[in-house]
């Protein structure tokens, strides 16, 4: 599913550099090409796109664990193998984005050491819970479906490895969207329990889709080197009304009602009510919404949101529990015998 | 082995354990049907090129039929560079294309032969090259 | 092709089933792993593996549901513990250490590609179509496990030493997979379940040494005692309720409900 580098992708200006390679660098980006590693780049952008690259990649790998949980509970064999599939493509996903980070000048060790020791960051999104199997429905759906959003505009980006690596991501993510849907619609069109499932995953995921996309846009972001560099394509803001426009009506014809909610620390609804706020504007075709609770967004990224120790552990035990396999393929004595 | 998931303890600090530092990266190309060029497909990172080839047949051969791969040592690449290395030339190519010959060919047929006649005639060009 | 007699309908499937449960109780331990294998790349290449072993014992599980009219899925998440017919070895936890996970595979593999090359010469023509492909997927396992086993093996003292405990503790449960089910001599002589060409057991054993010789570590396997009545039978290890409980938890809250 992924992350992708909303949060928090802060680029220096990059005030050092020469002039006329600056100049020569920004009409290439203005011209819509693309810039491949060995190409002349300002320091401040090669450093800001491993940030981001590196911060997608953990997201990856993080977003792994919440949908794994469930890969054994998988109520039949054909979306035990989906899932199966879903959780591998992510860690495929993970495994491409931190070679694009390696050929950026870090180690994947490093990398990997620096996210389980809180060095570095992945998205928000997956510190919150998945109780259970109409959360995996949802997930499937509202934040594959967000991700999909989002990674079609990066993959108008500037950076060649980047933008390629999200086009396969893309391709993939389709599937992850398609089996959500189908996950979704037959939650939704089932018992009255499976109903009620689906509509108590929908109040736990529906505030973390809308704050997938990042905090309310700065001033003048298009200016700022982030768009201006084209790392990024398309504001939080505008991502998020494209996302609610299409969504907040199919939710509701699927038979959802969206609600404004109040969650305890575990990330589990102890109040929802109507979203009063939610109409279509019929002359601008938009969606008006209540916005998230940006104070929790800010919450969950400082480490204080329901899962991330536990997400943060694991990563870390499959680490440590790894470490002698990896130790004996590097340094052991580790070849194949010679072919017989 | 969902308790294994559950329960790991949440552990802060650093790692006691020194740096591992990375396995050596390979090419992938993969081919989707036999007689196809074999295309650039990713990379993967792996003790040698065995286990290269282990891993890109399960990671790049699964996503669409795939019926070859190779793996190449990253090092083992060498490029030319964008800047430096001109490749295409800048003077005129055209002398050396059949895009450069179409039109004043074209022409020079319209004076010697009815339209007919030079339409059944350019059927066996081969019009991708123009 | 024959048509089978109608008192060989319930030993068939009871064989199949043998392995289909076996490759389901395989590959949702393995599949367990996505996300948390020793190497990224592993990750995907063991998760490829699980979800075979999965996808095999879907499609032998249709092929039962044909035989004694039911589904798949009732299959696979609708049966008590006793129903099923896996053997020990695909029970057994491996609380995410990859020493365990990767001999399991070891000896599962290798029985099951021997396995699968009896069934594909079965006088049940879909059955034996069936064994032929899934007996050519079986070979790509055989050679991942194995070549983990030499690099593992071969690797660090202490990779060999993880690797010989895992694999002492496994032996010991292994050879179950070669329990009979009931009523396998009347498959036999039918030619349902043709005879192995040499003794399945003794080219097991020595597939196997000879693997774990060239990966320097030991291995000592004894045939089942006949009289051992186990998973073949419906009698199941400890480890077999509550993988059910977890694989079944969602389906039995609305078992007839479409997911």
């Amino acid at each position: 599913m992924s992350g992708s580098a909303n949060v928090g992708v802060h680029v220096d200006h990059a005030r050092d550099e020469d002039p006329a390679k600056m100049a020569e660098f920004e009409a290439k980006i203005n011209a819509g090409e693309l810039l491949e590693p060995d190409d002349w780049m300002p320091q401040a952008y090669r450093q800001g796109m491993l940030k981001m690259a590196e911060h997608h990649a953990n997201s990856e790998i993080i977003g792994a664990l919440p949908e794994g949980e469930w890969i054994t509970r998988a109520p039949s064999l054909r979306r035990k193998l989906a899932l199966t599939a879903k959780v591998q493509d992510e860690v495929g996903h993970g495994q491409m984005l931190y070679r694009v980070s390696q050929d950026l000048g870090k180690s994947r060790d490093q990398m990997l050491r620096d996210l389980i020791t809180g060095r570095t960051k992945y998205h928000n999104v997956f510190n919150y819970p998945a109780p259970t199997w109409g959360d995996i429905a949802m997930i499937q759906w509202l934040i594959d479906g967000a991700a999909i959003m989002n990674q079609k505009t990066l993959a108008d980006g500037a950076y060649g490895p980047y933008v390629r690596t999200m086009k396969r991501i893309n391709m993939e993510e389709a599937f992850h969207f398609k089996s959500g849907e189908d996950m979704v619609l037959t939650l939704m069109s089932g018992t009255k329990m499976q109903r009620q499932m689906g509509q108590e995953a929908f109040d736990r995921w529906w505030y973390p889709a809308l704050m997938f996309f990042g905090p309310p846009d700065k001033p003048h972001a298009e200016q700022l080197p982030p768009m201006r560099w084209r790392m990024k394509t398309v504001t939080n803001d505008n991502l998020r009304r494209r996302f609610i426009n299409r969504f907040a009506p199919a939710a509701i014809d699927l038979g959802l009602k969206i609600h404004v909610v109040k969650k305890d620390d575990n990330g589990m609804v102890i109040e929802r009510k109507p979203d009063e706020n939610l109409r279509l504007d019929e002359t601008t075709g938009n969606w008006s919404f209540t916005q998230p609770d940006w104070d929790e967004f800010y919450r969950v990224i400082r480490g204080n949101g329901p899962c991330n120790a536990k997400r943060l552990a694991l990563r870390r035990f499959s680490y440590e529990q790894g470490r002698w396999v990896r130790h004996a393929i590097l340094r052991g004595n580790a070849g194949l015998p010679p072919a017989a | 082995m969902s308790n294994v998931r559950e329960q790991s303890h949440p552990s802060n600090g650093d790692l006691t354990s020194p740096a591992e530092g990375d396995l050596k990266p390979y090419v992938v190309f993969t081919q989707l049907n036999r007689g196809d060029p074999h295309m650039y497909a990713g990379c993967v990172d792996a003790a040698d090129q065995q286990m290269a080839l282990q891993f890109a047949r399960e990671h790049y051969g699964q996503d669409q039929k795939c019926v070859n791969i190779w793996v190449v040592p990253k090092e083992a690449v060498t490029a030319t560079n964008y800047d430096t290395d001109l490749i295409w030339r800048h003077t005129d190519q055209t002398y050396r294309l059949a895009r450069g010959y179409s039109k004043p060919v074209k022409d020079k047929w319209r004076k010697l032969r009815r339209a007919e006649d030079l339409k059944e005639y350019e059927k066996d060009d081969l019009k991708e090259t123009f | 092709m024959i048509t089978l007699p109608d008192n060989l309908k319930r030993p068939f499937a009871d064989l199949l089933l043998a392995v289909a449960d076996d490759k389901l109780m395989l590959g949702h331990r393995n599949s367990d792993w996505t996300g948390l294998a020793p190497i990224l790349e592993e990750d995907i290449a063991f998760s490829s593996l699980a979800q075979d072993e999965m996808a095999h014992a879907q499609a032998l599980y249709q092929l039962i549901a044909g035989l004694i009219g039911t589904s798949a899925d009732a299959l696979a998440f609708g049966r008590k513990s006793e129903a099923f017919r896996c053997a020990a070895i695909v029970e057994a936890p491996d609380e995410f250490d990859w020493a365990t996970a990767i001999c399991r595979q070891f000896f599962c593999d290798h029985f099951d590609r021997l396995r699968l090359r009896r069934l594909a010469r079965s006088s049940d023509k879909p059955v034996a179509d069936l064994a032929n492909r899934l007996a050519a997927e079986e070979q790509i396992h055989v050679e991942h496990v194995d070549s983990w086993m030499q690099r593992l093996g071969r690797g660090t003292d202490e990779s060999r030493q993880r690797m010989q405990k895992a694999l002492d503790r496994l032996a010991a449960i292994a050879p179950s997979l070669f329990e009979p089910i009931e009523h396998e001599h009347e498959l036999v002589a039918a030619d349902v379940y043709p005879r192995a060409e040499t003794d399945m057991f003794e080219t097991w054993r020595n597939e196997l040494e000879q693997i774990a010789n060239d990966s320097s570590l030991k291995l000592d396997l004894h045939p089942p005692s006949p009289q051992t009545i186990g998973g073949r039978r419906g009698k199941h290890t400890e480890h077999l309720p509550p993988l059910l409980d977890e694989m079944c938890e969602v389906y039995r809250l609305e078992p007839n409900a479409a997911w």
